[in-house]
């Protein structure tokens, strides 16, 4: 079959590429979950990155620092990779390695470079890039639900009555998520999305917050205090079903909408509009995405949603629920498969007595119980974190505070670097291991609503490329026989999908890949005879009580507020036509329509600078300067510039501060100080 | 509920489209688009009456008939009219169906054609060649109502001057157009095509 899952965003859609020679035809797509035949530009044109002159097609290896890059086997490769690690293991023990497994490879890898460093360096310095996305989300789920994803199906669109979307830009971000939104709008659905920019999704509101950057905390929070002011909220369901109401109540005490108008701008008959809406609709769903998150109070803003949601009632039920929609392709399956420094698979804590038992007897070793640092804790902690496996992703253009990372890079002593192309980190690279790209091998992703869906092999690797999977497997291999430690090998990822099932039973038991050959299977899914939940939560929370809790969160200020010489607040994010660090779609045929940056400048502030549309302009903040073309557009509020990160010539993470959040570390991508200086 | 298609009786869930419950040849219908009603190629007779089956919901105790004499040289002018005014190289469906209903385009002379119409070739991504063009609308609703809620495209002119375009015929990077391509996936005769597809 020529079917696979798209690889690019979280919707997971089902792409049929037709495939000659060295290029791509064209891309249909089935009539089938979860895009039903529709896709967006990324699905349909840009998946000819894997024919890119930047792929990495043999290995490499760094004999020494100062040294060039230089082609290896892959015996040389991977035995010089397992020395160097098993030499910083000896001497400096687990702490001093971290392995970062990819969102953009299938679940068998990922769980496979997890239990590489779990099993054979002992270290619980695992993460993936979660971290600089819905990490917030994830901490407030997880401590307030007890699971970390979106509650309801996207199937569930189509039962919505009322949408509440966050900081999401969901018609370029998940398009096709976005089209079926806006088709249900049309349908008579009413849709309030709070937003700084005038997004598509704004655009197609029926209710417009807009509120200024780094507020939304506050407007939810003001929205649950009237709610409760009104009566308005389910208090049988609170009573049966949450618990910390008390405490959480007293805590909305300041959250008044004359406090709420004055600080977000939005007039207050608007916010008392909105929280009516959202108390009285039985089926209204959440739906959000960076907006929330990407702020050093991101946790607490992601927690302020799931209050209002618990507070009437939301969680649990058919189109309604809790909804983060996730960014990368794989990046449910990622957290799922135990890429996270605080649990094991299954997100099985790595200090609970139970699972270190069930993990222990499964893979024949000793645990390390103690939580690991996060990916944003790790670079800080170079050069006492000594070497570094990272797998599928470009830090150099995706971490904050772009000056700051790269000096951190240049002072660690051992960096391998495994991916499908060149990007701006491979020449930090000590070993680089060429992988296969989605074409190229078999394997599952896990898409935003907890699909399992199968990525097939549609054709052979170039050059001396393997797929990720196997790599780590060799890598392991020669570690564990270093080491006297065991290590399974597996003929292919379907092997690895089945120890999957094993460690997971109650989760992914009934999913096989036989199964898969059809349509996607959703998780938790504990028998073949099983269906796949679509509504998580029915009738219980995955806590210990069974109840879900309420947290008490406050309003802080971004860490870096506007001055007299940076007046300018910068947001970051994306476009419709381009990917992340850009790794994958500036190499395919989306790059043409999207060639360069352009920052979005509001006309009042372009007047201000005697700015036109289209000219270049620097954008400076107290780390950096980068050159862009201006977009002069009020679809950014006055006083915001927003700049697309996507580019590495002109890095928009050169300007970004590393401020994280206390609980997530989440960076805060979307609030740092700049100001625009014209270009003479 | 219960009908007849042909003499067979047959069992519809309600508000089921004669469409599901008969088999018909279609071309502007899609189930995602939502187009229906256009091409009048699934024209049926029900209880006497020519219907569009993809348009017309099936009603206990009716009776159906899909391909009558009447009907077969209708669908057969339809198609015939089509490869007339139409390049149908690239829609395989179409000339399938010709050759089942025995069109004989050549019949009917000399007719007046299609304004003739260069290839748009305006972005990266797709072409738009309307020489190819059967007005079936898919594209349109694709765009619009149907799946995107976009509005890129529409559909300007009457009678044989009818075409679909972009408002004001701009070039699509100056539309709303989000290049999605779910227009060339729904298109059945090839008058949008990635570009990919052309060879060289």
């Amino acid at each position: 079959m020529m079917r696979t899952t798209c690889p690019y965003c979280g919707v997971g859609c089902q792409v049929e590429p037709e495939i000659q020679g060295n290029r791509i035809l064209q891309v249909l797509a089935p009539d089938i979950p979860p895009n039903h035949g529709a896709l967006c530009v990324k699905g349909r044109f840009g998946l000819d990155f894997p024919f890119s002159g930047k792929r990495l097609l043999y290995p490499m290896v760094r004999e020494r620092k100062g040294a060039p890059l230089r082609r290896a086997t892959w015996e040389e490769a991977l035995d010089f990779a397992a020395r160097r690690l098993l030499e910083v293991l000896g001497r400096r023990g687990p702490e001093a390695l971290a392995v970062f497994p990819s969102a953009k490879t299938t679940n068998e890898e990922v769980y496979l470079a997890q239990k590489l460093a779990r099993v054979l360096l002992g270290t619980n310095h695992v993460d993936h890039c979660a971290r600089l996305c819905h990490s917030s989300s994830t901490a407030a789920l997880n401590r307030s639900l007890g699971g970390a994803s979106m509650t309801n199906p996207l199937e569930d669109i189509w039962k919505t009555d009322l949408f509440l979307v966050v900081g999401s830009n969901t018609t370029e971000t998940h398009p096709v998520i976005g089209a079926m939104i806006k088709k249900r709008v049309r349908q008579g659905a009413q849709m309030i999305v709070v937003d700084p920019r005038y997004t598509g999704m704004a655009e197609a509101s029926t209710l417009w917050l807009r509120v200024r950057p780094g507020t939304d905390l506050f407007l939810l929070n003001a929205i649950a205090r009237f709610i409760l002011e009104e009566g308005l909220w389910d208090r049988a369901y609170v009573e049966a079903r949450t618990e910390g109401f008390a405490e959480w109540r007293a805590s909305l005490e300041a959250y008044t909408l004359e406090e709420a108008e004055r600080l977000t701008g939005v007039e207050k008959e608007k916010i008392a509009l909105a929280a009516r809406l959202y108390a009285t609709t039985e089926r209204a769903g959440a739906y959000w995405a960076m907006g929330v998150t990407q702020h050093t109070k991101g946790t607490a803003t992601a927690q302020a949603l799931v209050n209002l949601a618990l507070l009437t009632g939301k969680v649990g039920k058919e189109g309604a629920g809790l909804n983060p929609l996730r960014g990368q392709n794989n990046v449910q399956g990622a957290g799922d498969m135990g890429a996270l420094p605080d649990v094991l698979p299954g997100y099985w804590k790595v200090a609970d007595q139970e699972a270190i038992r069930r993990f222990e007897a499964l893979w024949a070793t000793p645990l390390n119980p103690d939580p690991g640092l996060r990916m944003t804790e790790v670079y800080e902690a170079i050069p006492e974190v000594e070497a570094i496996y990272l797998i599928g992703e470009d830090p150099v253009t995706s971490e904050p505070h772009q000056d700051h990372l790269k000096a951190k890079l240049e002072r660690l002593p051992f960096l391998i670097v495994q991916d499908i192309l060149e990007n701006e980190t491979t020449p930090f690279a000590d070993v680089v291991l060429p992988a296969a790209s989605f074409l190229e091998k078999d394997g599952t992703f896990t898409n935003t609503d907890r699909r399992v869906q199968r990525v097939r092999l549609l054709l052979d690797p170039p050059g001396e490329v393997r797929p990720d999977w196997w790599i780590t497997q060799e890598l392991g291999r020669r570690l564990a026989q270093a080491l006297g430690r065991p290590w399974k090998v597996y003929e292919g990822p379907e092997g690895i999908w089945e120890e999957i099932r094993q460690a997971l039973p109650e989760m992914m038991g009934g999913i096989n890949y036989p199964r898969l050959e059809r349509e996607g299977v959703r998780w938790p899914c504990p028998s073949e005879e099983h269906p796949g939940e679509a509504v998580l939560f029915r009738e219980r929370f995955n806590t210990p009580s069974g109840k879900a809790r309420f947290f008490p969160v406050h309003f802080t200020s971004p860490a870096e507020t506007p001055s007299e010489a940076y007046p300018l607040t910068l947001s970051t994010g994306r476009v419709l036509f381009h990917w992340h660090g850009g790794t994958l779609s500036r190499n395919s045929r989306l790059q043409e329509a999207y060639p360069e940056l352009k920052v979005e400048v509001n006309p009042k502030d372009a007047q201000r600078l005697g700015l036109t549309d289209g000219e270049p302009v620097y954008v400076v903040s107290r780390r950096g300067r980068i050159r862009a073309k201006a977009w002069v557009t009020d679809r950014t509020p006055e006083g915001v510039v927003y700049a697309p990160f996507h580019f590495a010539e002109a890095p928009a993470n050169r300007l970004t501060l590393d401020a994280l959040d206390p609980i997530s570390r989440i960076p805060e991508y979307k609030v740092s100080a700049v100001r625009l200086e014209k270009v003479d | 509920m219960r009908l007849r298609v042909n003499g067979k009786e047959v069992e519809a869930r309600p508000g089921a489209l004669l469409l599901e419950v008969a088999e018909v040849p279609t071309l502007c219908h899609h189930p995602h688009t939502e187009t229906r009603g256009l091409c009048r190629l699934c024209l049926v007779e029900a209880d006497g009456r020519l219907v569009p089956a993809c348009a017309t919901e099936a009603r206990e105790g009716m009776e159906v008939r899909t391909e009558t004499e009447g009907l077969r040289t209708l669908r057969k002018t339809l198609l015939e009219w089509l490869a007339l005014t139409t390049d149908l190289a690239q829609a395989p469906d179409l000339l399938a169906l010709m050759e089942r209903y025995g069109a004989e385009p050549e019949r009917w002379g000399e007719v007046p054609r299609r304004r003739g119409r260069e290839v748009l070739k305006d972005n990266p991504f797709y072409l738009r060649d309307y020489a190819k063009c059967v007005n079936c609308r898919r594209c349109v609703d694709a765009c619009g109502d149907g799946i995107m809620g976009v509005y890129a495209l529409t559909l300007e002119g009457r009678g044989l001057l009818a075409h679909p375009t972009t408002p004001l015929d701009r070039p699509l990077p100056e539309t709303p157009c989000v290049f999605c391509g779910n227009c060339v996936q729904v298109c059945p005769t090839g008058a949008l095509r990635p570009l990919s597809l052309e060879v060289g």
